[in-house]
């Protein structure tokens, strides 16, 4: 079984394998794998938690990062917002750009709160 | 400010010491160091007061160093601490005496450790706990009572452990909860009563689990809007299934052995949007939609279900992907109301023939696949209204001909497999055609099928005589470019891919002779 010339199993970091030019290609047991975007390049990265803006799904074959929702700056999962972006408040896991009757919004948490 | 070396720090509170190889905790950090990433380092024990100069300390990283122990005093004096990383690491329990005095804490991670235990008195004093992960460790059961501690905790991953069962009541003090991961564990068989308490929740993810019987337990779910249990041994489906979850919007039920799937499971669902029902095997009867008025996809296959109702379009004005293939349905209603349907695909069925009305008013019709089944007969107006469909299966059928008006728009017809089917078709009928299927290689002719004699040379430009250029794709796959206006003024342009081709034995002169 002749081993692909391009990957290297000596890598750095949480990488199982990888390759000069991509990086990782896999990673260690229960880290994320993430590709990172330098310009029109990928690169792939191990790594124990996602980077802002992405979420950890971790499942038996692999653990992935996946993009939060557009107005979210971290998340548990697609649908549950943990820090909204600038402009939006926090509620229930949701990103408003107002609150709901019966609450307020509070500028120094960007969270809706009771009045 | 001081910033140890190797860390790098921003001069605003935050400390990246991250992948150092650091086998302990770097001294000599700012006083008002608010964020510190110590994660992917070699630390295998925190000691006492190991933080006592970061009193200002927000947010912590120690996700995957070593960490076996952390000192009871380990995390005192952190009293703004929000965010707690231990994720990736070789706990075996909670370290519960360490979190007592975190009453900011708002997000805790013990993800992927190897915890088994989780002592009673856990998360005791965390009152601001929001969001917890203790996913991927080895947990054999749900921590009840350490859970009974959180009332501000809005989501909860315990996926991708060992729990093989849920008991009554296990998350009742969890009021605030909205999202709970339970998926990739070894659940069984849960308590009918289990999810009592969770009047919040809204996500719920029960995947790829052993689940043996449909989780009825979610009717004290009033608020749920998403719903998995995908990947599981259910058979059954009741009726009124999700009676008392009027706010479900996506159901995901995939890669269960159902047999069976009440007629009433899925009515007043007005949330809904898509519903898929794979290999029911033994449903009879199509059901009831009433008040899932916002269906935009329904995929209903592999039942014994003979019938479509009459008012489907009716309830669901909405839909625009239709599929009920490998059904036994035997006759079309007019689908009339759907008027957004954009694709049917009704394959491998019984359906005989298509009346006038069936597809009366789909404007927006772009797909429609009615292969495998036994039509003999389709009204000459059956198509009149399709003026968006672009892709039409007839396939394996039992027709004598095709009535063309409607298709003008088509670019891709299958009629392979009607073997009555021996008359010719009419290319002016069907202008856009770039991909046909034929019962016969001669009804190619009509759509430029050349004669392997007339052209042998493929460099040769079309001749003046207006003859054809044969252009080879790939071996054994000829696609004639050619003219076939039929008077002198009109130059057609067609490039038809048509099978089965022409070739060497079949040529298309002999088109009365059958060389069958």
């Amino acid at each position: 079984h002749r081993q692909n010339p391009g990957v290297s199993h000596g890598c750095q970091g949480g990488c199982a394998t990888c390759s000069d030019y991509n990086g990782c290609l896999s990673c260690k047991p229960r880290l994320f794998f993430f590709l990172e975007r330098n310009g029109m390049r990928q690169t792939g990265v191990c790594l124990p938690s996602c980077p802002s803006g992405y979420y950890g799904t971790r499942s038996p074959d692999i653990n992935k990062c996946t993009k939060c929702k557009s107005d979210c700056d971290a998340c548990f999962n697609k649908n549950f917002c943990t820090r909204c972006k600038a402009g939006f408040y926090l509620y229930k896991g949701r990103c408003l750009e107002s609150c709901p009757e019966g609450l307020g919004p509070n500028d120094q948490l960007m969270e809706c709160t009771t009045i | 400010a001081p910033c140890p070396t190797p860390c790098r720090c921003d001069g605003d509170g935050g400390a990246d010491c991250s992948g150092k190889g650091l086998p302990a905790v770097p001294a000599g950090l700012s006083a008002f160091t608010y964020y510190l990433d110590i994660s992917m380092n070699n630390i295998t024990e925190l000691p006492a007061s190991v933080f006592r100069n970061l009193p200002y300390l927000e947010e912590l990283r120690l996700a995957g160093n070593d960490l076996a122990f952390i000192h009871p005093e380990a995390l005192s004096g952190l009293q703004h601490l929000k965010v707690l990383m231990l994720q990736n690491n070789q706990l075996k329990t909670v370290p519960s005496k360490a979190l007592k005095g975190l009453h900011a804490l708002q997000s805790l991670r013990l993800d992927a450790n190897h915890i088994t235990v989780v002592p009673e008195d856990s998360f005791e004093g965390l009152l601001q706990l929001r969001h917890l992960w203790l996913d991927d460790n080895s947990l054999m059961e749900v921590p009840v009572a350490p859970l009974s501690n959180l009332p501000s905790l809005q989501a909860l991953t315990l996926a991708l452990n060992r729990i093989s069962h849920i008991p009554d009541s296990a998350f009742a003090n969890l009021s605030s909860l909205v999202v709970l991961h339970l998926h990739n564990n070894k659940i069984k068989e849960i308590g009918e009563h289990c999810f009592n308490g969770l009047e919040n929740l809204e996500t719920l993810d029960l995947n790829y689990n052993n689940l043996l019987e449909f989780p009825e337990a979610i009717k004290a779910l009033p608020n749920l809007k998403e719903l998995g249990f995908h990947s599981n041994n259910i058979a059954v489906i009741p009726d009124g299934a999700f009676s008392q979850n009027p706010l479900l919007r996506a159901i995901h039920l995939y890669d269960n052995p159902l047999s069976f799937v009440g007629s009433t499971a899925f009515r007043n669902l007005s949330e809904l949007h898509s519903l898929i029902v794979r290999g029911a095997s033994m449903v009879l009867r199509f059901p009831d939609l009433n008040g899932t008025e916002n269906l935009e996809s329904l995929t209903l296959t592999g039942t014994k279900i003979d019938t479509i109702p009459a008012s489907l379009c009716e309830d669901l004005k909405l839909l625009r992907t239709l599929d009920l293939s490998y059904n036994e349905i035997e006759e079309l209603p007019s689908f009339q109301g759907c008027t957004k349907l954009e694709e049917i695909t009704l394959q491998h069925n019984r359906i005989k023939g298509i009346q006038a009305d069936v597809f009366r008013g789909l404007a927006s019709l772009r797909l429609l696949d009615l292969s495998r089944n036994q039509i003999r007969s389709i009204h000459k107006d059956a198509f009149m209204s399709l003026t968006s469909l672009t892709n039409l299966d007839l396939s394996s059928n039992a027709l004598l001909t095709l009535p063309t008006s409607g298709l003008g728009g088509l670019n891709q017809l299958k009629l392979a497999g009607n073997m009555d089917m021996k008359g010719s078709l009419s290319a002016k009928d069907l202008q856009k055609l770039r991909t046909l299927s034929v019962p016969y290689a001669y009804q190619c002719c009509a759509f430029g099928g050349c004669d392997a004699y007339l052209n042998t040379n493929p460099d040769q430009g079309s001749k003046s005589d207006g003859s054809r250029k044969k252009i080879m794709y790939s071996p054994g796959e000829e696609v004639c470019e050619g003219s076939v206006a039929e008077d002198e003024g009109e130059r057609i342009q067609l490039a038809v891919h048509c099978s089965p081709p022409t070739g060497a034995f079949k040529p298309c002169e002999h088109l009365l002779g059958s060389w069958m």
